[in-house]
């Protein structure tokens, strides 16, 4: 029975710990004196190799540790570029032998941070300076077949850039050795890219060979960061050491400090950043904006304590991973994460009528809404014998029916809380072209007139001539997890409701791009991101060339090819934003609205509840560094968490209590009887 | 698009074989009345698999047709029974509380107002309706797989056990192998392998669990193969086949009824949790409760969708462990005296 | 015993075998290489790009030589890298055990300690209220899916009374507790059930027995009868049952620790499962057999330390 006594005490010593323990507060230290973000991921990075990362929750610490060239402005809408490493964002220059040329001048004095990878040859320093030739590292890293870019393609635009390709994967197949050699010796000996040029420490030259001023928003992206040698030689996951991949050297406000990619990822101050070692430059990235756009003001994010002082105000950014929204968001209801997408759930109680609800607005929150720069819709495979091209006229009636019979807004209704611009063309607002009052009138739902449009393609009521039985069309799409099939379930019956009978095929992502590539699709649903703030970089989903089915992994999913468009789009992508412009991008416009290879169906609205104590958020749809334009009260924060996380213990007592006043009658009654 | 044929013949053959056993069952003294008893104790449980049994059943049979006004695609596909005991386009918009009039989110009439017992979901189908459809799944999953892990496990069971030697060796070791295999771990990695249509979902729950049937009806074969008139009629030289066929496999089979009835319920549970690792079968309860599991955290909560299908697979599995403890009490053979 | 030791090895190892080939059977049925390296490559990658991930990986060898491979390199322990993300799958191993255990070895303790109380409790009150009541609970818990239990108890638990973090997990000692409260909670609850049944029938089988009886008789206590005599005889089927539940534990509760954020084994495998790494899920199921089998030769073993009866041929 001793035995017995001692296991009770144990239980009785984890319950009491238990019951100590009792809060939901999952950060072990408080830090109300460290100016601490607490933000979540929904799942762990895939790489932070600048040259690689491609999607957004990668880019949100991305963008804070590696600075570009250039950046966009924090405040101003539209987009605007202005300088960040270089000293000014340069203008396209037209060479004697019809090359297009841009020099970027960066600012000498600025160091990479401390790290390791740096002290190598016994030189005894921990950090470099920053040099042109780290930027054209960088590039030559994008043309390297082994760092599997996904920008490639854009990059190649650079002249030369593909035959370096190939001279380094032949140097490397002759010469097994050759492969074993130092990174940027291997470059070096491959004689580099031809339209990259270093001039001297600090002034690089890009050379194109074809018209590209898009180029620019390229060098305000984490892929053209200026990326140390020492460190991707140093960092190849030998001997205990990371791989380069979870191991970034920080050319920005904030540097990588702990990388736990499962559970945790830590971002602090970055002592060598331009910003900190040199507050007297008041460079632009580096102090906080004086301007913004109209409606700024009003919303607090021009605050005279912030105004014109340096960057950042923050120290640590903490990262945890949510793979579950739900739980993130409630989460953040208690005040543990600063900020917060409203997830569809709770958004009746976040959002009434447009604007926060009392209850949020009773504890300090705050709402910011914004439309992102994406296209979201349902396209036609037009190299389809039923639904494409090569059905001619009696395809196009099939598409624009199936187009009438969509009713977006209502789509947005159930599935997003109303979250969502309805789209009428591929191009978003905030994107120059856009035109809020055009209204496409194949995207206003019209069932009658669907159904009359089905007849006119043959197809009376839906049903199939050739079987007699409704028309069978097959809906493929990428995503077989519930709430996908939900959402894709949603159009199939908007398409029965006029007679057709559309199967979905839903299955994992590589099968999809399987079927995309094997042209073995009719209909899909699919979206799109801006890189960067220019309506080529939506048309060209839509140009002949970039057709899928003649081009493996191009962006044109669709097929669709149409001469007059295709002609429209060569002139238009290079021409400045004007009347010019905007009247050709008129008129490709007209065209997609009459051969509706897609289905538009919205441009996503992003909204963001932060907490009270957090100060300077403006959402932006383009990847930017914003956590150095942000504040935090920690003060403020700590007194609302205890406020609004009381645990509440009476439950367990009464549950305990009310066991025991059971059985004991039953112990009682026993004992007795047995007596 | 043949699928509901093959339905149809399904039930039909059940129909029969039900006839069959219910026959068998009646010839053998032992059997009614382990039947009797068994109805005796647990007639609620009984009649609520039985409940369950029907629905299941009456989703199974289906045909084309245009009747109860239904128009357009629905028309043509194949419809149930119990499909047709709902009036024709009984879909909403999307949300609507049991018997409500208007719908959850923004007040809009509902087209059949006060209709929907148990509300709707989020793309507006009756929340009752899906529910009744699950019990046919449900069924699947529990028979199906029992009828591929039964018969599987009688064979290598009944001939490791008699014909001993290398026999036995090989089925011992095919046992030991995929008993070391974690449950889950074996059954995700096959559908993933097989692809996730029901019956492949059910051929890999069979083959994760047949292995411990196997090893009970080895072990048993072992001590039926000792007994006397066994020996003598060996001895008599009557064929193999035959001696397992008249003597074992009739001795064994109250084990298989209790391993019936155990099986059942662990697979339904676990193809719940197959649904929420996203693998599991279309329409399933399991599927209602992953689907329903983001309609808790709203405000107000939706609570419905998950209520009806936990209740609906909570009364199942209940019923079923109740009458399962029943046949095993009444089967145990150290309380019961069996004729041979 | 020595040469039984060394046969029961001998056998275990040869089950091993069998476990690696029907692993290499299912890999080759499931894993598509392209799928592979898109997943870890990444989708926009052209495909001669992927190709080169699949020779990198030596997944377009033919099936003997990738047989051969699979097996020398399973046995020698070399697990390579993930498909995922080329981290070493024995870092990733080394990573989520002790999360795993975190809750698991509580969970199964409370477990084992609380079912074998509450059943030794419910088994001396036998056919009282009590036990009837005992048993009617048990038998409810069981019927409900694991699945509501955890999603009931993060919402109210995690969300209304606020007692602990909804998710997530920390090392650090002074949050570990309150990360792994609910975990273990829901493990020992979803499981007191069947436990509990299991046990009291062992225990009210143990208790009509002769010896029991004459204990009485001649006057011994009946707690401590309960306790010492019942207990120690029914520990054969008891610690078939313990022993058999102790490889899980490293395996983790797959659905808890996914639902509950808790980066350990369950968590690696949830993830191999998703991101269709098959590399990962191979090693993830080897291990499991492994510890499997081996817990099955020391419960054979521990027989003959618990029954003298038992003797081992």
């Amino acid at each position: 029975m001793r035995v017995g006594r001692r296991v009770w005490g144990a239980i009785a010593l984890l319950a009491l710990i238990q019951i100590a323990s009792c809060t939901n507060n999952p950060y072990p230290d408080s830090a109300d004196s460290v100016k601490v973000r607490y933000a979540y991921l929904p799942g762990p990075p895939k790489t932070l190799d600048p040259a690689v990362s491609y999607n957004y929750a990668d880019h949100t610490i991305l963008a804070n540790i590696y600075e570009t060239l250039l950046e966009y402005h924090y405040l101003q809408r539209p987009y605007l570029l202005m300088p960040g490493l270089a000293e000014a964002v340069p203008v396209e220059q037209t060479l004697p032998d019809g090359r297009y040329s841009y020099r970027f001048h960066l600012r000498p004095g600025m160091r990479f941070e401390s790290d390791p990878c740096f002290a190598r040859d016994g030189a005894g320093t921990t950090d470099r300076e920053i040099l042109a030739s780290d930027v054209a590292f960088q590039l030559m890293r994008i043309a390297d077949p082994e760092t599997i870019s996904p920008v490639v393609a854009t990059f190649s635009k650079i002249d030369g850039f593909a035959e370096f390709a190939d001279r380094l994967v032949a140097l490397r197949s002759s010469d097994p050795e050759f492969g074993k050699r130092r990174i940027d010796r291997q470059y070096a000996d491959a004689e580099g890219v031809e339209g990259i040029v270093v001039h001297g420490p600090y002034e690089l030259e890009v050379v194109l060979h074809e018209p590209y001023p898009q180029l620019l928003y390229w060098f305000a992206m984490p892929f053209t960061a200026p990326v140390p040698w020492e460190a991707v030689d140093y960092y190849d996951g030998e001997e205990g050491r990371p791989f380069f991949k979870e191991h970034p050297i920080a050319t920005g406000p904030f540097r990588l400090t702990r990388y736990e990619k499962h559970n945790r990822i830590v971002l602090e101050r970055n002592p060598n950043w331009y910003g900190t070692l040199h507050p007297d430059w008041r460079a632009p990235g580096t102090v906080y904006p004086s301007q913004g756009e109209p409606g700024d003001a009003e919303a607090g994010l021009l605050r005279p304590e912030y105004v014109g002082k340096p960057l950042p105000f923050l120290e640590r950014i903490e990262f945890r991973m949510e793979k579950e929204n739900i739980p993130a968001f409630n989460k953040f209801l208690q005040g543990y994460y600063d900020a917060s997408t409203i997830i569809q759930e709770s958004f009746d109680r976040a959002v009434q009528e447009g604007r926060l609800s009392p209850a949020m607005k009773a504890r300090g929150m705050e709402l910011e809404k914004s439309v992102d720069p994406d296209i979201y819709y349902i396209g036609f495979n037009m190299n389809d014998p039923v639904v494409g091209a090569r059905a001619g006229d009696r395809g196009r009636k099939l598409r624009q029916a199936m187009s009438l019979a969509v009713d977006v807004v209502e789509f947005d209704r159930v599935f997003q809380n109303g979250r969502g611009v309805p789209a009428q063309s591929p191009i978003p607002p905030g994107i120059f072209g856009y035109d809020p009052d055009y209204v496409n009138p194949f995207r206003t739902p019209d069932p009658d007139r669907a159904r009359a449009l089905l007849a006119e393609a043959g197809y009376e009521g839906g049903i199939d001539p050739r079987t007699k039985r409704p028309l069978r069309l097959s809906f493929d799409t990428p995503d077989p997890s519930t709430r996908g099939r939900l959402t894709y379930q949603f159009f199939v019956d908007a398409w029965r409701r006029i007679g057709l009978d559309v199967e979905l095929n839903a299955t994992n992502y590589n099968r999809f791009q399987d079927k995309v590539r094997d042209g073995a699709y009719q209909i899909y649903m699919w979206g799109w991101i801006a890189d960067y703030p220019d309506p080529e970089n939506f048309l060209f989903l839509l140009w002949g060339p970039n057709a899928s089915s003649t081009n493996p992994g191009a962006p044109n999913t669709s097929n669709f090819v149409d001469p007059r468009f295709d002609a429209l789009f060569v002139t238009m992508k290079d021409m400045p934003n004007g009347p010019e412009r905007l009247a050709k991008i008129r008129e490709m416009r007209a065209i997609l609205q009459k051969q509706r290879p897609w289905i538009e169906l919205f441009h996503r609205e992003n909204y963001v509840l932060y907490h009270g104590w957090l100060q300077n958020v403006k959402p932006a749809g383009i990847s930017l560094p914003a956590s150095k334009y942000v504040d935090v009260d920690p003060t403020l924060r700590t007194e609302r968490r205890e406020e609004w996380n009381r645990p509440i213990v009476w439950p367990a007592w009464a549950l305990l209590g009310i066991s025991v006043l059971v059985t004991i009658p039953g112990i009682v009654t026993f004992f007795r009887e047995r007596q | 698009m043949g699928g509901y044929v093959v339905s149809n013949a399904v039930v039909a053959l059940l129909g029969v074989g039900a006839a069959f056993t219910v026959r068998a069952v009646r010839r053998s003294r032992f059997w009614s009345d382990a039947a009797r008893e068994l109805a005796r104790r647990r007639p609620l449980a009984l009649l609520a698999i039985a409940v369950y049994v029907g629905v299941g059943l009456a989703d199974s049979v289906s045909w084309i047709d245009a009747a109860g006004g239904v128009q357009g695609v629905e028309a043509h596909t194949p419809r149930s029974l119990i499909d047709r005991a709902f009036p024709a386009g009984f879909q909403e918009r999307s949300y609507s509380a049991p018997f409500a009039e208007v719908e959850f989110y923004g007040g809009a009439p509902l087209e059949h107002p006060g209709a929907h017992w148990f509300g709707t979901d989020i793309l507006g189908r009756d929340v009752l309706h899906l529910t009744l459809k699950g019990a046919r799944i449900a069924l699947l999953i529990g028979g199906l797989t029992s009828l591929i892990v039964i018969p599987l496990a009688l064979l290598f069971g009944m001939s490791a056990g008699y014909l001993g030697g290398r026999v036995d060796d090989a089925v011992f070791f095919v046992i030991s192998t995929l008993a070391s295999i974690p449950n889950l771990l074996l059954l995700i990695a096959l559908i993933l392998a097989l692809g996730r249509g029901p019956v492949q979902v059910c051929v890999a729950m069979g083959v994760t669990s047949w292995v411990g049937f196997a090893r009970i009806v080895r072990g048993e074969t072992f001590k039926l193969r000792e007994l006397d008139y066994v020996q003598a009629a060996r001895a008599l030289g009557a064929s193999e086949a035959r001696i397992v066929l008249r003597h074992i496999l009739p001795n064994v089979m109250h084990l298989v009824v209790i391993t019936f009835v155990l099986l059942f319920s662990g697979t339904v549970l676990s193809e719940a949790i197959l649904s929420f690792l996203g693998i599991g079968i279309d329409g399933s309860w399991g599927q209602m409760i992953d689907q329903a599991r983001d309609e808790l955290a709203r405000d107000p909560i939706i609570a419905w969708n998950l209520a009806a299908a936990s209740v609906a697979l909570f009364l199942l599995i209940l019923a079923v462990n109740r009458v399962g403890d029943a046949v095993r009490d009444i089967l145990d053979p150290r309380t019961l005296v069996e004729d041979l | 015993m020595i040469g039984y030791a060394l046969r029961r090895l001998l056998y275990g190892f040869l089950v091993v075998q069998g476990v690696l080939g029907l692993l290499f059977v299912l890999f080759f049925l499931y894993a598509e290489p392209m799928d592979m390296a898109r997943r870890a490559v990444g989708e926009k990658a052209p495909p001669a790009v992927l190709k080169l991930w699949i020779q990198e990986h030596g997944y377009d060898r033919p099936w003997t030589d990738q047989l051969r491979d699979h097996y020398v390199r399973m046995l020698s322990f070399d697990f390579g890298r993930s498909d995922a993300d080329e981290v070493p799958i024995a870092r990733r191993l080394r990573e989520g055990v002790g999360p795993s255990l975190s809750f698991t070895v509580p969970t199964f303790a409370l477990g084992l300690v609380l079912g074998v109380a509450l059943s030794l409790f419910v088994a001396y009150f036998r056919e009282t209220y009590i036990d009837r009541t005992g048993v009617v609970i048990a038998v409810l818990a069981m019927s409900v899916s694991i699945l509501l239990y955890i999603i009931g108890s993060q919402y109210l638990i995690g969300k209304i009374l606020n007692w602990f973090p909804i998710s997530g997990f920390d090392p650090d000692p002074r949050v570990l507790p309150r990360f792994v409260a609910m975990p273990i909670l829901i493990g020992v609850v979803a499981g007191i059930g069947g436990d509990l049944r299991f046990y009291r029938t062992v225990f009210v089988e143990e208790t009509s027995r002769d010896y029991v009886r004459t204990a009485r008789a001649k006057g011994c206590g009946d707690g401590r009868v309960m306790a010492f005599h019942v207990l120690r005889n029914a520990l054969i089927p008891i610690l078939t049952r313990v022993v058999t539940a102790i490889p899980f534990l490293f395996t983790g509760s797959l659905l808890i620790e996914s639902f509950f954020g808790i980066p350990g084994l369950g968590a690696v495998t949830v993830e191999a499962i998703q991101g269709n790494d098959f590399s990962t899920l191979r090693v993830m199921v080897f291990i499991g057999a492994l510890a499997f089998i081996l817990f099955q030769i020391v419960t054979d073993f521990t027989y003959t330390l618990v029954d003298p009866r038992v003797r081992l041929e």
